[in-house]
């Protein structure tokens, strides 16, 4: 064995490694030339037992050709090996395609109710301006239902009441959230912003615009010198903030526990105040009914009227959520039909 | 009430379009709720002359008239009333007219011969009362016209609020209308020709109860005719929604609408030596009233009586046998003031309430006694002839003047929010009839009068002192005043202002727990129902959702929330008659319903009250239910349809509790069998602290489901109650530092008997596991070879781990060998592991 045979055979061993790495055609394959070409016993090895024939002087060269073969070995394996993972990968990608273009899986959420989402939603515009929320009882007491609030028994005005009482003496289920006035003003100073929202009841029959249960919001604000100037205020931008910038108005209402009373319009959400049925021909809605505190109220609350005044209103949640999503009859609400409700989303 | 514009007109001009007054009346208060076009309904309905009025050849009863309707040939009409006669001008429907109650007019035969239209009564009309002649027209009447042109009227629907009983006539809203218009009131004119012999021989009265009869003024008029009223008489009343009667009871009728003063005529000869005593009923005395009913009178009652017995109730109702008919020659008028109270308790007692008893309940002006005595008498002898007795009888002749009411026009504006002069004030109220002054003297000022009256010292502001008309009993106090100056001004001009006051503290809100659920269960797949709270007692009687308080180891605070049922006493149904205790079964009702509309998969849930009462007070409390039914996951292109089951309501407490700040509920089988799956029901609590959270969850009884005609095979409801539901805030989080030293995990399998419920394994290993024991999971369920038949598998994974060290394997061993021997020893569980 001399130098130039040596060589030559690591060169002919780097060609034919080279030939069977670049023909490789799977990963095993690749495996398998690694072991016969760069293992211990391997060829390259195999080769270089014949080193210890040649002259010392040689040796470092043969060495460092080996080293070259097995380098260029190492990387041309490297390479196929990358280049199979290419091809495997693309051939996994490809055959793993879908029809992008098909539904995902369906996520069930429910819906939430808009009643009490309407009463959350009006709480949240007065919750802005500082009021905060109370809830009173729906058994209530005649007490505070109707005679503190100026409503004595036999009153023609009890007419606008028509009440369910229990078999609870003296009580009866509340036909507004307005007692709920005499109770924040019993529990709390002035000043006060509060907000009532609760389920009330009367003795009413059904129909598309009239339900034996409904839900109401109260506001009540005291304090010295609120005025209906500020409650105009207050009503115009809870209008804005629910239907939009239109006209609004006063005019006058009637309420026992109100003095003076008010009904608070809005400009038609139909025809927007030129007149139509939805507005029987006046161009407006009426959205709520408010006014001052009565100070006989005030009384009942254990506030001096002469000190304090301040506004109450009430409105009807099913109105403006009526309003707002142009839901045609009263008895969707408590119907509770999933096609309805699911509309919600 | 119903105002006629021609009849309003009599008392105040008009400028206005109908529509322009209705909104000005509106914004006065006196809101109109519709604009009627009377007559409307009159369509091709003309005037017409008679030339000719024969007898029907072949019909005793008939006549064969012609008739000129101003153009054209005459018309040949058969017609069958008796009242008929040439050169009178009458109604003509021509064929092709549509009458009231959409009767329609066709060109016929009757008996042979041709009738091209039709003569029309009053009452075909709905003019007058009379269905048997026909309506006989003014000579003037034009030929041709339209009738609706002649007698139809545009009429307000005008709701009066109940504090303003005086605007609950024409005179009281002709009064607004000029208060609107700045237009001068018109009275009519009221005299009375008083020809006979002095009232006092003829009419005796006797107030025994003058606290509730205030004033009673007796007129007395001799030989009237009784029958009907003039034909614009009895046309004003229908009109107005009145029915004519005669010309009697219309003039009473008429000088109600037009007064607001109701009065009543007995027939003289029906009151027994003249006298009329106003007393109250006593035991066993009975009536008959004017609609024919016999009624038993209450001892409270009080009645218009004669000497031998009850002849009316008072200001509700008149007795049948003193009624005005057809021979009435002598009429006895009352026209008095009773108590508001007393007439509206009778009123409700008797399910009687008229015309009349509404305008009492409001309150009448005292003059207004002696004003309507003396219009229905005029009327009277106007219309039914005769001749009046001289003077009144009247039980209290002296009328009050006027009250006066001192008001401070500062506070006024500051009530308003808006700077409005004193002088502007003064002329505001000035409209509407109310006169001012400045005060003279130290004025109080009438702040409230209920409960305690309060007056203040005016202290430095001006003070105006109002003449209050006495028509206006509602105005009272300082602050009534503002709202006349208010609404006479117009509240278009109220000023928008937002508050600049001090705010309130700061109140957390009682709904925030219950937005925060609501919107988790949302999240978690269920919709939102809101259902009554009433409910039918039935209903309850077909689900008996047991109470909480029957559990033995009740949770504290939940346990007030359970007693007997609230019933409601006048219900509008059995339907909904009964305050719910609990929602389960009206989500029953709502996978009910939507199963008739085609919908099997069902998930909802109600956060809403539970009413009971303890001790004869109302209890309230929030609940939570939800019911599952159908698909918890429905199938799709890429998953199976997978059912709901008794796993998924508890996944969902859980979710609640973890929600709600509490340790994950522990189950205790309810095996108690119907309503619930005997093995599928049970009790969840959870506690921490003073916050609890208790209720059941159960497949339902399939009896049950067949009670409730579901068709669904599984449903599953859970109803939870929770101090929690009620709490303004939420429960705070407290973080604990992540652990810095590795946790091991160690998976056991635990072969018990079936016995053995997973609740007692879990307890068992949590027991045994000490403090190292920091998670625990299920992972795994199993059954079947090589287990015995009466053996399950149970598989756990263990998170050992310590805050201050890593664990040595030693200490892994040793707490795992603790747990074991504790499954081994304390339930005969082996392990595989």
């Amino acid at each position: 064995m001399d130098f130039e045979s040596l060589s030559a055979d690591l060169r002919a061993l780097q060609q034919r490694a080279l030939d069977e790495a670049s023909a490789a055609p799977d990963p095993e394959s690749l495996e398998l030339l690694q072991i016969r070409y760069l293992s211990k016993k391997g060829e390259i090895t195999t080769v270089l037992r014949g080193i210890g024939a040649l002259p010392p002087g040689d040796r470092p060269r043969v060495g460092a050709i080996a080293n070259g073969v097995s380098e260029a070995v190492k990387a041309a394996l490297g390479r196929r090996e990358a280049e199979l993972h290419a091809e495997v990968q693309t051939l996994r990608l490809a055959s793993e395609r879908v029809d992008v273009t098909l539904p995902g899986r369906p996520r069930a959420r429910g819906t939430l109710h808009p009643i009490p989402e309407t009463a959350a939603c009006i709480a949240e515009v007065f919750g802005q301006f500082g009021f905060v929320v109370y809830e009173g009882p729906e058994v209530e007491d005649d007490l505070t239902n109707f005679q503190m609030l100026n409503i004595p028994p036999d009153h023609p005005a009890r007419d606008l009441w028509d009440t369910l009482y229990v078999d609870i003496p003296g009580h009866l289920l509340r036909t507004h959230t307005s007692p709920g006035q005499i109770r924040v003003m019993q529990s709390t100073r002035p000043p006060i912003r509060a907000l009532l929202p609760g389920r009330c009841f009367r003795y009413e029959a059904v129909d598309a615009s009239h339900g034996f249960e409904f839900f109401q919001v109260e506001g009540l604000m005291v304090d010295e010198g609120t005025s209906l100037a500020d409650l105009k205020g207050l009503l115009d931008e809870f209008a804005h903030a629910l239907f939009g910038p239109r006209k609004t108005r006063f005019r006058p209402g009637y309420y026992p526990f109100t003095e003076p009373s008010v009904a608070f319009d809005v400009e038609c959400l139909v025809c927007g105040g030129v007149g139509c049925p939805a507005c029987s021909r006046t161009g407006w809605m009426t959205i709520l009914g408010a006014g001052m505190v009565h100070p006989v109220v005030l009384q009942y609350g254990g506030i001096d009227p002469e000190r304090y005044q301040g506004f109450a209103f009430g409105m009807g949640v099913e109105r403006i959520a009526n309003l707002r999503h142009a839901v045609p009859d009263l008895r969707y609400y408590l119907e509770n039909d999933l096609r309805f409700l699911e509309q919600f989303r | 009430m119903r105002v006629p514009l021609t009849w309003l007109r009599e008392y105040v001009d008009v400028q206005l379009t109908p529509e322009q007054l209705a909104e000005r009346l509106t914004l006065l208060g006196m809101e109109v709720q519709g604009i009627e076009q009377w007559g409307a309904d009159w369509r091709s309905v003309v005037v017409g002359e008679l030339l000719t009025v024969e007898k029907h050849p072949y019909a005793d009863r008939l006549h064969v008239t012609t008739v000129n309707i101003g153009s054209g040939e005459p018309l040949h009409i058969v017609c069958g009333a008796h009242n008929i006669a040439p050169g009178q001008r009458v109604p003509v429907a021509l064929p092709g007219a549509v009458l009231p109650g959409d009767r329609r007019i066709e060109r016929t035969e009757k008996m042979g011969i041709a009738s091209e239209g039709m003569l029309c009564s009053g009452d075909e009309l709905h003019i007058t009362a009379d269905a048997e002649g026909i309506l006989i027209l003014p000579a003037e009447a034009p030929l041709g016209r339209q009738l609706s042109d002649l007698y139809g009227d545009t009429v307000l629907d005008v709701d009066v609020k109940p504090n303003r009983g005086d605007a609950l006539c024409l005179i009281g809203l002709a009064r607004e209308v000029a208060a609107a218009t700045g237009a001068a009131l018109r009275w009519p004119e009221i005299a009375v020709e008083e020809t006979g012999r002095p009232v006092g021989e003829r009419l005796r009265v006797d107030v025994r109860e003058p606290e509730l009869c205030t004033r009673f003024v007796g007129r007395w008029v001799s030989g009237a005719a009784i029958g009907p009223s003039p034909d614009w008489v009895q046309m004003r009343l229908q009109t107005a929604g009145m029915r004519p009667i005669n010309n009697v009871v219309d003039a009473s009728n008429y000088v109600m609408l037009e007064l607001g003063k109701p009065t009543h005529t007995f027939d003289g000869a029906a009151v027994h030596e003249g006298t009329i005593i106003v007393r109250r009923a006593v035991r066993g005395e009975r009536l008959e009233t004017l609609d024919h009913v016999k009624r038993e009178l209450t001892e409270d009652t009080l009645i218009i009586a004669d000497p031998q017995g009850p002849i009316g109730i008072a200001g509700v109702m008149g007795g049948a046998e003193s009624e005005i008919g057809d021979h009435t020659t002598e009429i006895a008028i009352e026209s008095a003031i009773f108590d508001p109270v007393s007439i509206r308790r009778t009123g409700h007692r008797y399910a009687l309430r008229s015309e009349a008893s509404l305008r009492f309940e409001k309150g009448q002006e005292f003059r207004l006694a002696r004003i309507g005595a003396d219009r229905v008498t005029q009327l009277t002898l106007a219309w039914a002839g005769g001749s009046v007795a001289k003077g009144r009888i009247d039980t209290a002749p002296a009328e009050p003047d006027p009250s006066r009411l001192a008001f401070r026009p500062r506070r006024v504006s500051k009530l308003l929010g808006a700077e409005v002069t004193a002088a502007e004030q003064r002329e505001l109220l000035r409209r509407v009839g109310i006169e001012t002054e400045e005060a003279a003297t130290a004025q109080q000022i009438q702040v409230a009068v209920d409960p305690k009256p309060l007056a203040v010292p005016a202290g430095e502001d001006q003070v105006l002192v109002a003449t209050v008309p006495t028509w206006r009993r509602d105005l009272a106090i300082e602050a009534d005043l503002a709202e006349e100056i208010a609404r006479v001004r117009g509240y278009e001009s109220t000023p928008a202002h937002l508050p600049d006051t001090l705010m309130p503290a700061y109140r957390p809100s009682s709904l925030r727990v219950r937005e925060m659920l609501r919107e988790t269960l949302a999240g978690a797949g269920l919709t939102e129902v809101v259902t009554h709270a009433l409910v039918s007692s039935l209903d309850e009687a077909r689900l008996v959702w047991p109470e909480d308080t029957s559990e033995p180891a009740m949770l504290g605070n939940l346990a007030a929330q359970s007693g007997d049922e609230i019933v409601v006493t006048n219900p509008l149904s059995a339907q909904h008659s009964v305050l719910r205790r609990h929602l389960a079964a009206s989500l029953l009702d709502v996978l009910s319903l939507n199963e008739r509309q085609g919908r099997g998969d069902v998930a909802v849930f109600e956060i809403g009250k539970g009413y009971a009462r303890v001790d004869d007070a109302p209890r309230e409390w929030t609940r939570l239910a939800f019911l599952m039914s159908g698909a918890a996951e429905p199938a799709s292109w890429n998953r199976t349809a997978r059912p709901y089951d008794l796993d998924d309501a508890k996944g969902i407490v859980e979710l609640l509790c973890q929600r709600l700040g509490l340790p994950a509920p522990s189950y205790v089988p309810d095996s108690r069998g119907f309503p619930f799956h005997p093995g599928r029901a049970l009790v969840a609590r959870a506690e921490e602290g003073p916050t609890a959270l208790s209720g059941r969850i159960a497949e339902m009884h399939p009896d049950l489901l067949a009670r409730w005609d579901l068709r669904a095979q599984r449903v599953i409801v859970a109803e939870l109650a929770s101090p929690a539901l009620d709490a303004a805030v939420p429960a705070r989080v407290r973080v604990e530092p992540m652990p810095r030293f590795p946790e091991v995990e160690r998976d056991l399998a635990v072969i018990v008997a079936e016995s053995h419920t997973a609740a007692e394994v879990e307890a068992t290993i949590r027991r045994h596991g000490g403090a190292l024991l920091r998670g625990l999971r299920l992972f795994d369920l199993y059954r079947g070879a090589p287990l015995a038949a009466t053996e399950k598998s149970l598989a756990y994974r263990l998170v050992l781990g310590a805050r201050d060290r890593t664990l040595t394997e030693a200490e892994v061993d040793a707490a795992v060998a603790g747990v074991r021997s504790g499954l081994e020893s304390e339930i005969g569980a082996h392990l595989r592991t």
